[in-house]
């Protein structure tokens, strides 16, 4: 069912997970905050790549969805009270279906062009949700007090990265079937799927679907662990760039790299706190992933591949001889 | 509109007309313009089961966007398309394919990061999204099918930029085999080649033919290359059929030579 | 009332033509989009501002100083981001991205993130029976028209220009004859980090200077681009008309803070029914 070498990858997610598990064993709550937020990043990276990093459909609309999830959560919970375990499947579910809407430009049109038209999804939804109904919608402030799964940072840590890890695993695993080798090829060469026989829009509705599923969920997940939500900060350029630039520079097309890419922003940003606590900051996290991005495109995900190919070929070499 | 017209008004051409086969695949008054140029007028021709086919004309006479139609990379203004009496107008081109009318391309269209095997697994890919996720891919066969363009062992696990032009047509090739066509449409199979690459894509075509009994429709501008290859040939000219008949009765034909003279091809 | 939305609605326009020019101009002839674009037209707009409101260099010297730097902005993002990615589009886009990221998270480090509020250029305001408009935003439209027609001018009559419209329409034919590509994107860059700053000083002073200040100008370029049709400099300015008097009609009959929406949506719809644009030539 999957492809080779996918035993000696499960190793890796093993020690990924054990590792992760027993983080806040050592870690300080501040820091374990932290990795809830890189946790949720994550999350929207991973359905970012199972759509764009497979399927070569860039989207630069993503928080559309992750907000779509979020606004239906929240609205559900804050105006009708209803249960949690009701208003989260409800906004995966409205987040499958505004996917199906995403997914009408694309049946038409790729490369640049779709990137732009998600991005205008995201713009329209930022100016629809403050001024259409801003009595229900909260409008530019949003909505407060939204009730939380679980309480504690530890608490929360276990949550967002238990469905981090079983959401990633589960991509990764299904990148290395025989489906995950279609939808990739899609990114390669769309005529040339169609001509091996492949009906390119069942796959591409299908990729669009399941990003859309994960980004509602994760979506739902965050802002409930926020406990508020707002048009700015979630329809924003800053965080699609958050999301678009953890995929890039984790390896787009792998789920393993944008969940590195995901790590490495997040804890690039706190390692650096302590050294410049100003805005420089910010500018030198730019610049690094700026050089990052133009010296390896492919990623973290591929230097640690060379890096890795490079010393088990020294090592094979020192045994030759 | 509605293309179930099937033998209404083409008797003469029927697919049940008496003294002829069943056509694998026929085309019926294909036309296409684009903009105010005509690029195929009006073209009829048919290739029965087990033959093959050779489509010549010089360049910018209608061959690709004839195979486009065929395939609907480009849908026709008029005309329809039969496989195997059927009316196919209505299928895209995934389904053509799955009906077993397939083709290679004139540039070749590798998928820049898969091995030659995983080319072979798109290619023998299922239809069904969950046939895809829980089936696994058959290693075997995936390995014999491009051991059968001596592609197999080390090689199938070569990326396309490791390839030269006559390896990435076999490449394009053996990916379209493993959808099992029962029609092989290919475009300029020989372009770009050099004469022991050209030998070896023949040899292929050759042998295939034996054992499986695909039948062909080349389009080449390579008249020497074709000759072994094909049993009848059709002359476009103009987006019009000029003449069809064997190599030698076409190649004879004064006005195929008048429409070829500058392109390259001279009588030995 | 129609006067109270075809002045404004004509000026807007004209503004909105000035920014998307410039943008227009990479994407007809190097086929990419400079996402970066909205970094040009903040960086004109913050050294004006340093230029002319903190050393008090006069208005015009400032003009010239900050249009100078977007130059040189442009000619230093082509030469050290855009040759060494070869053309590839989304590599472009995205690398472009992050330079617009990198450039507000220096404008916040060298100016502080709270927005400044600019002089207008020229101060006062026209009258037009009720309806008012300030001499600033006259002042945005003409020069509009006069860079749009020296454009114009130096694209079809000089040498340059030819050339540029050789690489425009047939990158591999240009080379051919005997252009270098190389030297007229780097032309092409140089010039558009120009109009992008001098645009920017003009909408700085229109709304005002804020870190976050390029994505307006950026999606409002797109717009102009998707809707206008690629590789149409006349498209592109028929294109700034509509959605300057679409926002206009959509801010004065309905409700100012739809102003985004309308634009977003014809984005969407013209993408979605006529993805060559209103006037484009070229295939996706």
């Amino acid at each position: 069912m999957f492809a080779k070498g996918t035993n000696k990858g499960f190793l890796g997610w093993m020690i990924f997970g054990i590792a992760m598990l027993a983080l806040p064993l050592f870690a300080s709550s501040a820091t374990v905050r932290i990795f809830v937020f890189a946790n949720y990043i994550a999350i929207f990276a991973i359905s970012w790549d199972v759509l764009s990093g497979r399927t070569g459909y860039i989207s630069f609309g993503h928080p559309f969805l992750i907000g779509i999830g979020g606004y239906t959560t929240a609205l559900l919970t804050h105006h009708l009270d209803m249960p949690l375990y009701i208003t989260i499947p409800a906004a995966v579910l409205v987040t499958m279906i505004a996917g199906t809407l995403f997914f009408l430009p694309a049946l038409r049109i790729r490369g640049t062009y779709f990137a732009l038209v998600t991005l205008a999804f995201m713009e329209l939804m930022y100016g629809l949700v403050q001024v259409v109904a801003p009595d229900i919608t909260g409008g530019t402030r949003g909505l407060t007090g939204l009730p939380s799964i679980v309480t504690g940072a530890v608490s929360n840590y276990y949550l967002s990265f238990g469905v981090m890890f079983t959401l990633g695993l589960a991509m990764w695993l299904l990148i290395r079937t025989r489906l995950g080798t279609a939808l990739g090829s899609i990114g390669m060469n769309e005529e040339a799927v169609r001509a091996c026989g492949l009906n390119t829009t069942k796959l591409k509705l299908f990729a669009f679907t399941l990003s859309a599923m994960i980004a509602g969920l994760g979506g739902a997940m965050y802002i409930h662990y926020l406990g508020s939500i707002a048009p700015r900060g979630l329809f924003d350029v800053s965080f699609l760039f958050t999301i678009l630039v953890a995929c890039l520079l984790g390896g787009a097309g792998t789920i393993t790299g944008p969940i590195m890419g995901a790590f490495f922003l997040t804890l690039l940003l706190e390692f650096l706190r302590p050294y410049i606590p100003g805005s420089e900051r910010y500018l030198i996290y730019g610049v690094a992933t700026l050089v990052l991005y133009v010296l390896q495109p492919r990623g973290i995900h591929r230097l640690i591949q060379i890096t890795v190919n490079w010393f088990v070929e020294g090592f094979m070499r020192r045994k030759s001889t | 509109m509605s293309y179930f017209t099937e033998n209404k008004g083409f008797d003469t051409l029927s697919a049940t007309s008496e003294n002829r086969p069943q056509p694998m695949l026929e085309a019926r008054g294909l036309t296409k313009s684009f903009g105010g140029l005509m690029a195929t007028k009006n073209v009829s021709l048919h290739v029965n089961p087990g033959e093959s086919l050779g489509i010549i004309g010089p360049n910018g006479a209608g061959k690709t966007t004839l195979l486009n139609l065929l395939t609907k990379e480009i849908t026709p203004d008029q005309g329809s398309v039969f496989l195997n009496g059927n009316c196919i107008d209505r299928l895209s081109i995934h389904k053509r394919v799955l009906a077993g009318l397939a083709r290679t391309y004139q540039v070749p269209r590798p998928f820049h990061d898969l091995t030659i095997q995983e080319h072979i697994r798109v290619g023998m890919m299922p239809d069904g999204l969950f046939d895809m996720l829980l089936h696994g891919a058959d290693d075997e066969k995936e390995l014999k099918i491009a051991e059968s363009v001596g592609l197999g062992g080390e090689r199938a696990q070569q990326y396309p930029y490791e390839l030269a032009m006559g390896d990435l047509r076999r490449l394009e090739l053996v990916r379209t085999l493993a959808t099992e066509p029962s029609i092989l449409l290919l475009d300029e199979v020989f372009a770009g080649l050099t004469v022991k690459e050209i030998d070896q894509i023949s040899e292929l075509l050759t042998n295939r033919r034996a054992t499986h009994s695909t039948t062909y429709m080349i389009v080449s501008h390579d008249l020497k290359a074709l000759e072994p290859l094909v049993d009848r040939v059709v002359v476009i000219n103009f987006g019009e059929v000029m003449t069809e008949g064997t190599f030698r009765e076409v190649v004879a034909d004064t006005d195929v030579q008048n429409a070829y003279l500058g392109t390259g091809w001279e009588q030995e | 009332m129609l006067i109270q939305i075809l002045l404004p609605g004509l000026l807007l326009s004209g503004l909105y033509a000035l920014i998307a020019i410039g943008f227009t101009m990479i994407f007809s002839v190097g086929r990419v989009l400079n996402l970066g674009y909205g970094a040009f037209i903040m960086f004109g707009g913050y050294i004006y501002y340093q230029s002319a409101q903190i050393l008090g260099l006069g208005k015009v010297p400032s003009f010239v100083i900050a249009t100078a730097a977007g130059v040189l902005l442009g000619l230093i993002v082509y030469v050290i981001l855009i040759r060494k990615l070869k053309g590839d589009a989304i590599a472009i886009e995205i690398s472009t991205l992050i330079f617009a990221i990198v450039t507000q998270a220096a404008i916040i480090v060298v100016f502080s993130p709270s927005p400044k509020s600019m002089w207008p250029l020229i101060p006062g305001v026209l009258r037009v029976g009720d309806v008012i408009v300030t001499y600033n935003l006259v002042v945005a439209a003409v020069t509009s028209w006069v860079v749009l027609a020296a454009l114009f001018l130096f694209i079809g009559k000089t040498h340059i220009g030819r050339a540029i419209r050789a690489v425009s329409m047939d990158p591999k034919g240009a080379v051919i004859s005997g252009i270098d590509p190389d030297r007229i994107n780097l032309i092409i860059w140089g010039l558009s980090g120009g109009l992008g700053a001098m645009a920017g000083i003009f909408l700085a002073t229109y709304t005002q200077l804020a870190p976050a200040m390029w994505v307006a100008p950026l999606i409002i370029a797109v717009a102009v681009v998707i809707v206008g049709g690629i590789g149409s400099i006349l498209g592109g300015l028929v294109a700034a008309h509509v959605i300057g008097m679409l926002e206009t009609i959509t801010t004065t009959l309905i409700a100012a803070e739809l102003r985004g929406v309308a634009t977003m949506l014809l984005i969407i719809l013209v993408l979605i029914i006529a993805p060559k644009g209103l006037f484009g030539k070229a295939e996706l």
